[in-house]
């Protein structure tokens, strides 16, 4: 026999929850859709009107202008793809070095804020609320037009050991060309790396089970330092050094640092780390003072303390705070085109948004890149979080 | 049997009071400290003179134009006060400023009464008023339907254009980043996914490309022969970008609302915008408020970013200053220190209030 | 996403008014003044004063046309516009007049449904290096680090005649002139190229102007002048004779000072300009005494010159190219007849 419904009447259709949210769902999507229909449409018919073709092709014309820096090969003959290149390149080069760097000093910064020392604990805060509220395009153009701007004259350059130069075009290092046999020394380099993460997990290991300690950081660096040294040794020093040499109106030769770069990474690393010097403070901040004292009465060394037992809990307040700077520094790093350093926005949202007034295709490119810039960091972030997050026991 | 009498007080050991012990705690515990202490002493030493001589001892203050900076040493603050009415109000006729003026108080005076009016008041005036302010500093700013002599968009500039901008950008986005917000707990698939590709897309992308999106690619949107206000056009951008941001604000401010709020509200019966909006809107604002403010001083900063696409708002017009042919002596130094001053105190007393507001909500007992 | 639509319906009802479509210049008249694109800040072409005032070469072109139509030359609504916008706002309808320091290039002119009403004034790019370096040629310039503004067509300029010449160089761009100028101060390049109307402003900026000089070399031709929306002759045809009623005024000799004089009592030409004889405003749809308005209003265009760029102003900027026919230069005007 079958089985009577346990209730009867259904409700009638319109408060069946599941009709409303089908009903609702449904109106958003004409009205989306009416929404993107309108816009195609309109700027269908505005480009139309004013005479605007549309599409990539002007990604493989020549682009006829030159670009600052480059990591790789360019010239005004290269096309207007190249230049997306060159200047994703650039953006992506700024954006590594200023997160690293802020980083580093939010890092010191925020620990700056619990010093013994009253001068250091003032200057952290006084360091914080400066450059945390004065808008950054005005820092950029500090650094640029007052601090980096009053560095000698390429002529009066500073010398370091006439290897090294400094002057207001630039930082100039001496630099390697490799020759045949450089491959060695490569492989060297990678060995090194994959050994000391070997080392810190062996060394890791140990310790939980014997609790021994192991010096890893010494040992690491000897492994870092002396394995490509014995490669060049093998190898018979395959490079030959390029010095920066002042010819003609510039010094020619070497590595060379523009100064737009250093201003750019300077003051996101100072303004994103006073963001990150107060999410570390208030990581640290909640991290309950019992542990602490726990900390002490066990005996550890104050620095050991904040290393092994503060910031690593602070890190779950911390972490999703990184998360979210680090985004705003990717994108921040656009201002460039205020003093001209060649990032992707730069380049090409100003010189051949300009030349050719694709703006669509090329506003949506530049975009794009950015969006997913930060969902790739905001994937690594949720990654990290995940191995800091609290792991409860049961 | 003699009675129990304690000794007086000993005062503390000379050396544990006193500035010299403060000093010796606090600035020169170790060797390490001692040397970290001198440096920075000895680096303001040499920085700070010369700065408050060029800022102040040297500097050059009375005078209408540029030939009054006659001391080389100093700096030409006449160039500020000169300009100092195009920087804080743009071109906005003389005898109409009284108009910007009051928009500005408004807007203080309804974010105070929306804190201090009683709950009653509160939400049946200053609330309702908060949200239709924009609209109505907008009609009493271009003053063209309201009798008043009209004033184009093209005179507002200066530092309260930033501020009115931003102002009524985040007004407007307190209720779409809500929705959103909503939308993004919703157990509704569709509207679900819709709201979090608009909050991550205006968040994820940077605030001078929508800048760029208002200014070249926003007028081939509309339909052809309309032409929307550029103004408008960046407020829409500025308002979407702030709704994306606004939207994670409250959707942290939703997850730490207590479960139990929740049951109880739909224990007691209430329906949906009942339960959302009567109790947990209200905490959740109260919630969020320093991540709110924070937030406010993120996009106060950004509106500077406006100079790009030539809108005369304080920094740009600042620029246009420096290229004004009457004014060509090189005083960026002078204006941007200005700029940033002002940007400074405005940005770092919310920071304060954010705070304040942040330390009467935190009820846990750390120490 | 209803949302977004209902804030745009909004902020529609607010901001939107419909363009002018046909018949620009009964639209001015009906609405009593001239909108006008300018740029956000040139030196010498147009610029705001401290008490918000515009003025500048570009800027009386607007003023002029706003003198023929309406009889007042303050009459005009300005639009400071970004290189990138100055096109869409005119073909959008959102400006009257684009007078913001323009290039007259085919592509322009035949491409953006746009029409160049004349040229107000001729310029070229050119080359300002720091007289210590000893350069008297831009052909020694080899190796040079070059401080350029971003987003104009000088940027091409420059790598088209620098690859002509087998010429290695180093651009450093920067966003606005004023940036430029602080680049080129600091020794960041040393070379500063521009045209050559902004090169006698970058100069003045600079902390001492006597150390630095322009090179001779002209790379470009650079012919700058008020733009149109194409398919209105009418209006057309009022922007291009409002300018040259300025070039012919100077022509004819008379300025300022002189146009009641030669309204009353001139020979026949110069009453044809000033209105008191013939019908050329007429003709136009305009007041008969458009010429006259412009002239006493605004100046004849070697007023206007001397004001904004020439002796008269901080940047000294001679007449050279834009000089009358007559005196050197190719500054030509139709007669009024």
């Amino acid at each position: 026999m079958p089985e009577k419904p346990l209730v009867k009447s259904s409700p009638s259709f319109f408060n069946n929850p599941r009709n409303r949210s089908l009903i609702y769902q449904f109106l958003l999507l004409i009205g989306l859709a009416y929404f993107f229909y309108g816009i195609v449409s309109n700027t269908l018919a505005n480009m139309e009107a004013r005479g605007i073709k549309s599409g990539y092709d002007f990604l493989s014309t020549t682009a006829g202008f030159d670009i600052l820096m480059s990591l790789v090969p360019y010239d005004a003959t290269h096309t207007y793809g190249r230049t997306f290149i060159v200047g994703l390149l650039n953006t992506i080069l700024v954006s590594t070095i200023g997160i690293i760097l802020s980083t580093i000093v939010g890092f010191l910064m925020g620990i700056a804020h619990f010093s013994h020392n009253w001068l250091i604990r003032k200057l952290a805060v006084a360091y914080i609320e400066t450059f945390r509220n004065i808008p950054l395009l005005l820092q950029i153009f500090f650094w640029y037009f007052a601090v980096l701007a009053a560095l000698p004259s390429a002529r009066q350059s500073m010398s370091f050991g006439e290897m090294i130069f400094l002057n207001v075009r630039g930082l100039y290092f001496p630099g390697l060309i490799a020759e045949s046999g450089a491959g060695i020394v490569y492989g060297a380099i990678a060995a090194a790396i994959a050994g000391i993460f070997i080392l810190i997990r062996w060394a890791k290991n140990r310790q939980n089970e014997t609790g021994q300690q192991f010096p890893v950081l010494s040992t690491s660096i000897g492994i870092l330092l002396g394995l490509p040294l014995l490669a060049l040794f093998v190898s018979g020093f395959p490079f030959i050094w390029d010095f920066p040499a002042l010819k003609g109106f510039n010094f020619r030769g070497g590595i060379t640092v523009i100064p737009e770069l250093m201003a750019l990474a300077l003051a996101l690393t100072i303004y994103t780390g006073a963001f990150i010097a107060e999410a570390v403070r208030a990581g640290i901040q909640a991290v309950p003072q019992g542990q602490r004292e726990a900390a002490r009465s066990l005996g550890l060394k104050e620095s050991k303390i904040m290393k092994l037992i503060i910031v690593p809990q602070a890190m779950r307040v911390i972490t999703p705070l990184l998360n979210s700077e680090y985004q705003s520094l990717v994108k921040n790093s656009t201002l460039a085109t205020a003093i001209g350093y060649p990032d992707l926005f730069t380049v090409f949202v100003g010189t051949t948004l300009n030349q050719t007034g694709q703006a669509i295709e090329i506003v949506f490119m530049t975009m794009a890149v950015y969006f997913v810039i930060n969902m790739s960091i905001s994937f690594v972030m949720n990654r990290f979080n995940a191995s800091v997050e609290l792991a409860e026991r049961n | 049997m003699k009675e129990f009498k304690p000794l007086p007080a000993q005062p503390a050991p000379n050396d544990t009071i006193g500035p010299i012990h403060w000093m010796k705690e606090n600035l020169f515990s170790s060797p390490v400290n001692t040397i970290v202490t001198l440096a920075i002493i000895a680096f303001f030493a040499t920085v700070i003179p010369p700065l408050v001589d060029w800022l102040f001892i040297s500097a050059n203050w009375v005078g209408n134009t540029q030939s009054a900076c006659t001391n080389e040493n100093g700096a030409c603050w006449v160039f500020v006060i000169a300009w100092s009415k195009q920087f804080f109000y743009g071109s906005y006729p003389v005898e109409e400023i009284w108009r910007v003026n009051l928009c500005l108080i408004g807007l203080v005076a309804i974010i105070i009464a929306s804190f201090k009016l009683n709950k009653d008041l509160r939400n049946k005036i200053a609330i309702p008023l908060f949200l239709l302010l924009p609209f109505i500093s907008i009609l009493f700013l271009d003053g063209s339907w309201i009798g008043l002599e009209y004033v184009s968009t093209d005179y507002w500039g200066g530092f309260t254009l930033n501020v009115l901008l931003a102002a009524a950008s985040i007004i407007v986005a307190f209720p779409l980043s809500f929705l959103w917000a909503l939308g993004r707990r919703s157990d509704m698939p569709f509207i679900r996914s819709v709201s979090i590709v608009l909050i991550e897309f205006f968040r994820g992308v940077p605030v001078l490309a929508l800048f760029f999106m208002g200014s070249v690619m926003l007028p081939l949107f509309f339909p052809e022969g309309t032409n929307v206000d550029k103004l408008v056009r960046v407020w829409i951008v500025l308002t979407l970008f702030m709704s994306g941001y606004m939207a994670e604000v409250f959707r942290g401010g939703f997850q730490a609302v207590p479960k139990g709020q929740y049951e109880a509200a739909d224990s007691l019966g209430l329906n949906f915008w009942q339960k959302t909006l009567l109790i947990i809107l209200p905490q959740v604002i109260k919630i969020s408020m320093p991540n709110i403010l924070a937030t406010f001083v993120m996009l106060f900063k950004n509106t500077t970013f406006l100079l790009i696409i030539g809108i005369f708002e304080m920094l740009s017009t600042t620029q246009t200053a420096l290229t004004n042919s009457n004014w060509l002596g090189g005083h960026s130094t002078e204006g941007y220190l200005f700029v940033a001053v002002v940007f400074w105190i405005c940005c770092f007393s919310m920071s304060m209030i954010s705070n304040s507001i942040e330390r009467k909500l935190d009820t846990s007992h750390k120490n | 996403m209803k949302r977004v639509t209902s804030v745009i319906a909004t902020s529609l009802a607010i901001g939107l008014s419909f363009g002018a479509q046909a018949g620009t210049l009964e639209d001015v008249q009906k609405r009593g003044n001239v909108s006008c694109g300018v740029s956000t800040g040139l030196a010498g072409f147009s610029q705001k004063d401290e008490h918000g005032t515009w003025s500048g070469l570009d800027v009386d072109v607007c003023r002029a046309v706003a003198a023929a139509v309406l009889g007042d030359a303050s009459k005009v609504q300005y639009k400071p516009l970004t290189a990138k916008e100055r096109f869409t706002a005119l073909q959008s309808g959102e400006i009257d007049i684009l007078s913001r320091n323009t290039t007259w290039t085919h592509t322009r002119d035949t491409s953006l449904g746009l029409n160049f009403a004349g040229v107000n004034y001729y310029d070229g790019q050119g080359f300002m290096v720091s007289k210590d370096l000893g350069v008297k040629s831009a052909l020694e310039l080899d190796g040079a680090a070059v401080c350029i503004q971003a987003g104009t067509t000088s940027e091409l300029n420059l790598a088209d005649y620098f690859r002509a010449n087998g010429i290695t160089y180093k651009a450093i761009t920067f966003d606005t002139s004023d940036q430029t100028r602080g680049g080129f101060e600091s020794g960041r390049c040393d070379v500063l190229t521009s045209d050559q109307s902004q090169l006698y402003a970058l100069r003045i900026g600079l902390k001492d102007p006597a150390s630095a000089m322009v090179l001779p070399e002209v790379i470009s031709k650079e012919p700058l002048g008020p733009v149109v929306s194409q398919g209105d002759d009418a209006w057309f045809n009022v922007v291009r004779w409002s300018l040259m009623a300025m070039v012919e005024a100077e022509f004819l000799g008379i300025d300022s000072a002189s146009a009641d004089k030669a309204k009353a009592e001139g020979n026949p030409s110069q009453k044809r300009l000033m209105g008191s004889e013939g019908d050329s405003g007429s003709k136009m749809g305009i007041p008969a005494e458009w010429g006259y308005n412009i002239v006493k209003q605004v100046g004849n265009y070697a007023e206007s010159f001397e004001r904004n760029v020439g002796t008269g102003s901080p940047l000294k900027i001679s007449r050279g190219l834009n000089a009358q026919w007559n005196k050197g230069g190719i500054m030509y005007s139709s007669p009024v007849r």
